[in-house]
């Protein structure tokens, strides 16, 4: 996930630390050292990552957008000027814009705040920010917690005891807080010097830069593989299932399907040397094939892993997560059903791959793919009255579509116990009867009044005539001959 | 970024997981909403001399089913499973007409049961009827545990107590007075409280711990009401009540479905500039407006999160317009794209929420429905203050269900990824990448019904990945790694002796095999031997047999283990193979070589004891199996036996029944054609036991007769002398 580095210039920092020897030191200096560190860690085992560099004092401004060029981040770092006072919640507002142009909001992101822990007096200050948190209009909110997803990691160019003696501490904690917990204050421990910035740094990398190394497993077949981005533990169920799901580092290959959906993020898969790897191989025969394949991530967590092409040439092994459970995606039913095609008495797919056992229907049809009676609206019930008499004025060609029509209203009124429709579409039949033209086929008459006096029943409730399966059958006259009798 | 799908807060029981609908069915009930509709609508030519009938109108409870119906309509289509209804009707006893189990949950079996209750009998005596029953059994049903909960409380064993009660009452009802509503209101709050204590010495009930009451009073239009509006408030620590007072008709329902959104964490998607023309095909039933060409609108309803990034960036007011309808609640409104191709584009989607149409049977509505159930796919493109285009959602169905995807439209962290190429093992050149896509295509996933069990009890997903791991065994990935995955020859055993059992026709097929790679040993056939790293002419011909048949033992003994059958294979081997005699090739080869000879024999033997382990041993793992094949290809490829190789290309397969001419090269298209058709076909029908028997297509006749006699025979009897 991308990082914005929001590093503290204001002449607070260009205060020196007493270190022995000859050399006088800046906390600046001190707090670029760190991100130097963070910095070449990052280039060395997390050079997908993206990076940006926001400077800020009483004003902001972004030094480095995001990048994986991790020599002009360390460029820019190195050439930060001095400037005034410590104004964090407007340099926070603007980490929060950069993100969100960037990225959007649905992107976790990384904050690394670096400063000496003095933030700043009287207004603009961190402490009269928090006192008038509260107090805000809807378009000046303070920008904690973030839109997007994010973690906060203060980095304290001061020891505990210097930020105790004063609110700052405190302060920290809340702005943490005010973030929904997520994140951290780190502070140096011992004297300021080179050596205690580094452990403080060392910890951060520990704590949210380790690279997510695993092995890829199919059957006997395995690949070391590091993870880009680094798959976050989720919670899905914070009642039922409170502890967060992580990812274990053992993928298991479990068969391949042929979908071509992606579902979720992504996260792209790298590797480093020449002997023959399983990836390599695996990602070639994806490609080729057009296939996907499944992958365990832990307990009823699945993903999968196919070729993405960013470019024509480059394509790269990706691994999609699905929401944990055992039926992330509805149309491939129970993940834990799916066995091998080989084992079912008829091969699934067809001896010349012609078919597929996916997309598993649904049990029941969405009342969308089922032509369901709505008369919310008059125009809905209007249709459907037409539509009767529309056919009943071709009678007896349309006998089918007449009776259809008339049972779906027919069943939709005694549900909705309507029965007032039922006498009122059975009169509008019988006048329909007596409007008939003289060239009107014979049976055309008969149908109607059938039609007319079983609808009657119907509105009757008896439950001989109201039943819900019962169907209104075409009348069987004599004029069957071409009539619609024959054809029911 | 996991995190995208990390919905803190996320919880499976919450109040809407069960829904309790009760509906009045009381006498009063069957006054009409005084809403009229006509539905004989005259055409202008049939209209002379005709008296129009006289409108219909519902009653109050068409209205109140209508628009109930409506409301689970919506959940079901969003929520197909784990958001339960169930459906009460109440007069002077209560109808309970589903329950909560999953395969109740739809509105066909509602509909049937209403039609069986019928509307309200305005002639019953009013003092008898009451909605307070069908409130009294909301409470009990809640009480009733589901599947749902029934299966996290097995699962979660000692801490089952996290599998929460939670329910909602929604009450349809026409009350006299507020006091009357306080007193339904009363009636559930103490039902609450002795159902609670019953549920708590119980298995099967769980005491509710917390009731959203939602009591709708509708009146006819027309009438002034007697019940005030009052918003959600606290009865007890348990039980919350609202009361909304609404006009039947539409009034109703556009209440419930701004109710339906509340509950279910619902927005609404407004899909704009749907192009009906004839030529678009996407609506056929457009009989009478063939010529016009107007844009339609359509509404959909889907799970909130698919507006999580209008929502967090404050766009939601920019992109939003109010609903026409119901002119209460918002929808985001996005433009159609004409899809350009039929081509199915992979998307970076973050999500996929299932949709229900607002309006599910008006014209627009199923048009776009159709249009999406035919497998084509929409394209939605956002409405921006700078006037740019941006795409953000797509619109799709899967398996007869549509959904609405959010696609990724700021920059993406996964831009640029390297190539493959670039890490480790990219280098390689020779991976057996037909093969493997075979390997997959074997492989392959299935859907199995949740009573298919093997006799060992291991799910569908189990014996994937245990047919995987002895599919994997002995599987090198490239080609010139090995020999015998190179040869047409071997391919009837290589696919047989990786299945779990092996009949005893399976067998004959194996063992056929080896008799065919004996004959070609003594035809001196070539074999496609790598010589990859090698420099001259490669191995002679009867070191490349050692090395094949060195590498068929390995394959075999990997699975020697499953069955006494493999055993056999592994047995016809050892029987057939040229013996590797340290007499025959001493006496050939120079008495120097002697001593290296003798010591890679060695090696061999070896490896050839740690292959023969039983199963306990092969479970040890990977890690040493592949120690084992790496020392026996170091042993075949470092033995000092082997000449000088040459440097050639290595041949790809040799088949034994090939013309002679043919074995000598590559093999051809024709030859793997034929080969594959062959084998297809040759599963089809039972071999004859004479070609099953034959050497090079040739069987000899009356085999038996020779045994008989003793001596050859012709056919008409008379013996030769």
């Amino acid at each position: 996930m991308p990082t914005v580095v929001l590093m503290d210039s204001s002449l607070s920092m260009t205060r020196p630390v007493s270190v022995e020897g000859s050399e006088e030191f800046q906390r600046k200096n001190l707090a670029v050292h760190g991100l130097t560190m963070l910095f070449e860690h990052m280039a060395t085992n997390y050079r997908l990552e993206f990076t940006s560099l926001v400077a800020f004092s009483s004003l902001w401004e972004l030094m480095v957008p995001f990048s994986r060029d991790y020599n002009t981040l360390q460029e820019a770092l190195n050439n930060l000027e001095d400037f005034d006072k410590t104004c964090l919640e407007a340099a926070l507002q603007g980490v929060s814009n950069v993100v969100q142009q960037e990225w959007g909001t649905s992107c976790p992101c990384q904050v690394i705040l670096v400063t000496d822990g003095a933030l700043g007096i009287g207004r603009g200050s961190l402490r009269h920010s928090l006192q008038t948190v509260k107090q805000r209009v809807e378009d000046k909110k303070f920008p904690l917690p973030f839109p997007f997803p994010s973690k906060l990691y203060v980095m304290c160019i001061a020891n505990a005891e210097e930020l105790q003696a004063t609110d700052s501490m405190d302060n920290l904690e809340q702005l943490i807080n005010l973030n929904g917990g997520e994140g951290q204050i780190y502070t140096m421990e011992g004297p300021l010097c080179l050596k205690s910035v580094q452990s403080m740094f060392g910890k951060l990398i520990d704590q949210a830069y380790s690279p997510f190394h695993a092995v890829l497993r199919c059957g006997n077949l395995t690949s070391d593989v590091q993870v880009f981005p680094r798959p976050e533990p989720v919670t899905i169920d914070e009642e039922v299932d409170p502890i967060p799901k992580t990812v274990q580092t053992e993928g298991d290959e479990i068969g391949t399907g042929a979908t071509d959906d992606t579902e979720e993020e992504t996260s792209t898969n790298q590797m480093a040397g020449k002997s023959p790897n399983f990836c390599v191989l695996l990602h070639g025969s994806l490609k080729v094939e057009g296939m996907v394949a499944l992958v365990q991530l832990g307990p009823d967590w699945l993903g999968m892993l196919y070729s993405q092409a960013d470019s024509k040439k480059k394509s790269n092994l990706m691994m999609s997560l699905f929401e944990p459970g055992s039926e992330p995606l509805p149309w491939l039913g129970r993940m834990s059903q799916l066995g091998p095609a080989s084992d079912a008495a008829e091969n699934p797919y067809g001896e010349d791959d012609s078919k597929s056992p996916f997309p598993i229907q649904p049990k029941n049809k969405r009342s969308y793919a089922q032509n369901v009676t709505v008369w919310i609206k008059a125009s809905g019930l209007q249709t459907d009255v037409q539509k009767i008499l529309r056919n009943a004025r071709k009678l007896p060609e349309k006998t089918q579509t007449f009776y259809k029509e008339l049972n779906r209203l027919r069943k939709a009124a005694l549900a909705f116990g309507f029965w007032e429709l039922l006498k009122s579409v059975a009169e509008l039949l019988e006048r329909e009867c007596t409007l008939l033209p003289d060239s009107a086929h014979p049976d055309a008459a008969f149908q109607l009044s059938h039609a007319a006096q079983q609808l009657k029943l119907a509105s009757s409730g008896d439950s001989k005539y109201a039943a819900y399966e019962h169907n209104i059958t075409p009348m069987l006259t004599d004029f069957s001959g071409g009539g619609g009798a024959d054809r029911i | 970024m996991s995190t995208t799908i990390s919905r803190a807060g996320m919880r499976m029981f919450s109040v809407s997981h069960k829904t309790a609908l009760v509906v009045d069915h009381c006498p009063y009930m069957a006054e009409s909403c005084r809403q009229l509709i006509e539905c004989d609508m005259l055409t202008k030519s049939r209209s002379q001399g005709v008296i129009p009938l006289a409108p219909v109108s519902k009653c109050l409870w068409t209205c109140a089913i209508e628009c109930s119906m409506e409301y689970c309509r919506i959940v079901y289509d969003v929520y197909p499973t784990k958001k339960l209804v169930n459906y009460i009707v109440s007069d002077s006893e209560v109808h309970i007409l589903n329950s909560w189990k999953q395969e109740d949950q739809n509105t066909q079996q509602l509909m049937t049961a209403l039609a069986a209750v019928g509307p309200p009998n305005p002639r019953q005596d009013p003092e008898c009827c009451s909605v307070l029953h069908g409130l009294v059994a909301a409470v009990e049903s809640l009480c009733k545990i589901t599947e749902y909960q029934h299966e996290s409380r097995t699962t979660l064993m000692d801490t089952a107590d996290r599998v929460a009660n939670r329910g909602r009452i929604i009450c349809l009802t026409n009350a006299k007075s507020d006091t009357h509503v306080r007193m339904l209101e009363e009636c559930v709050l103490e039902t609450i409280q002795e159902q609670n204590k019953r549920a708590a010495g119980s298995d099967r009930l769980m005491p509710i711990q917390q009731c959203e009451l939602v009591l709708v009073h509708i009146y006819p239009q027309g009438e002034e009401t007697l019940v005030s509006d009052r918003q959600k408030k606290a009865l007890s620590s348990v039980l919350s009540s609202e009361v909304h007072s609404v006009r039947a008709g539409r009034y109703l329902a556009c209440k419930l479905n701004v109710l339906v959104q509340q509950h279910f964490d619902l927005a609404s998607t407004t899909i704009t500039n749907i192009p009906m023309k004839p030529t678009l095909n996407i609506c056929e039933q457009e009989e009478q407006h063939a010529n016009t060409s107007a844009n339609y609108d359509v509404e959909l309803l889907h799970h909130r999160d698919a507006h999580m990034e209008f929502i967090k960036s404050g766009d939601l007011h920019m992109a939003g317009s109010t609903s026409r309808d119901s002119g209460l609640k918002e929808t985001v409104t996005l433009k159609w794209c004409t899809p350009r191709t039929n081509s199915v584009e992979l998307h970076y989607c973050t999500g996929a929420y299932r949709i229900s149409p607002v309006d599910v049977n008006s014209r627009p509505s199923s048009c776009l429905t159709n249009f999406l159930l035919n497998g084509r796919s929409v394209l939605l493109e956002q409405p921006r203050k700078s006037g740019s285009k941006v795409i953000s959602h797509m619109l799709s169905s899967h398996g007869g269900e549509i959904f609405l995807h959010v696609l990724n439209s700021t920059r993406s962290t996964l831009e640029d990824p390297p190539s493959i190429s670039e890490g480790c093992g990219g280098r390689v050149t020779d991976y057996r990448i037909t093969d493997f896509g075979e390997f997959m295509r074997e492989n392959r996933l299935t859907p199995f019904p949740e009573s298919m069990v093997d006799a060992a009890c291991r799910t569908p997903v189990e014996r994937a990945k245990s047919q995987l791991e002895r599919h994997t065994r002995y599987w090198p990935m490239i080609i010139s790694q090995t020999t015998i995955f190179n040869m047409q020859a071997v391919v009837p055993l290589a696919n047989l002796i990786v299945k779990d059992t092996l009949t005893d026709e399976d067998v004959l097929t194996c063992q056929k095999t080896v008799y065919n790679l004996v004959d070609m040993e003594r035809k001196s056939d070539p074999l496609p031997i790598s010589t990859v790293g090698s420099r001259g002419k490669g191995p002679k011909r009867d070191e490349q047999y050692r090395i094949m048949w060195n590498e068929l033992e390995t394959l075999v003994k990997a699975h020697v283990g499953t069955s006494e059958r493999h055993q056999r294979v592994l047995d016809c081997i050892s029987a057939c193979r040229s013996k590797p005699p340290e007499e025959e090739e001493r006496k050939k080869r120079g008495r120097k070589r002697e001593d290296k000879e003798d010591k890679t024999e060695k090696n061999g033997k070896d490896t050839e004891e740690k292959g023969w382990t039983a199963d306990s041993e092969r479970l040890k793992g990977v890690m040493e199996r592949e120690k084992d094949e790496q020392s026996e290809c170091e042993i075949i490829k470092d033995s000092p036996d082997s000449p000088e190789p040459l440097n050639k290309k290595p041949r790809l397969a040799t088949e034994e029944q090939q013309p002679p001419e043919k074995s000598k090269g590559p093999v051809s298209l024709l030859t793997l054609w034929t080969n594959r058709i062959t084998q297809a076909n040759s599963r089809k029908h039972q071999e004859f036991a004479g070609r099953l028997s034959s050497v090079n297509n040739k069987a000899e006749l009356y085999q038996h007769l020779k045994e008989e006699n003793g001596m050859d025979v012709h056919e008409n009897g008379k013996a030769t002398r």
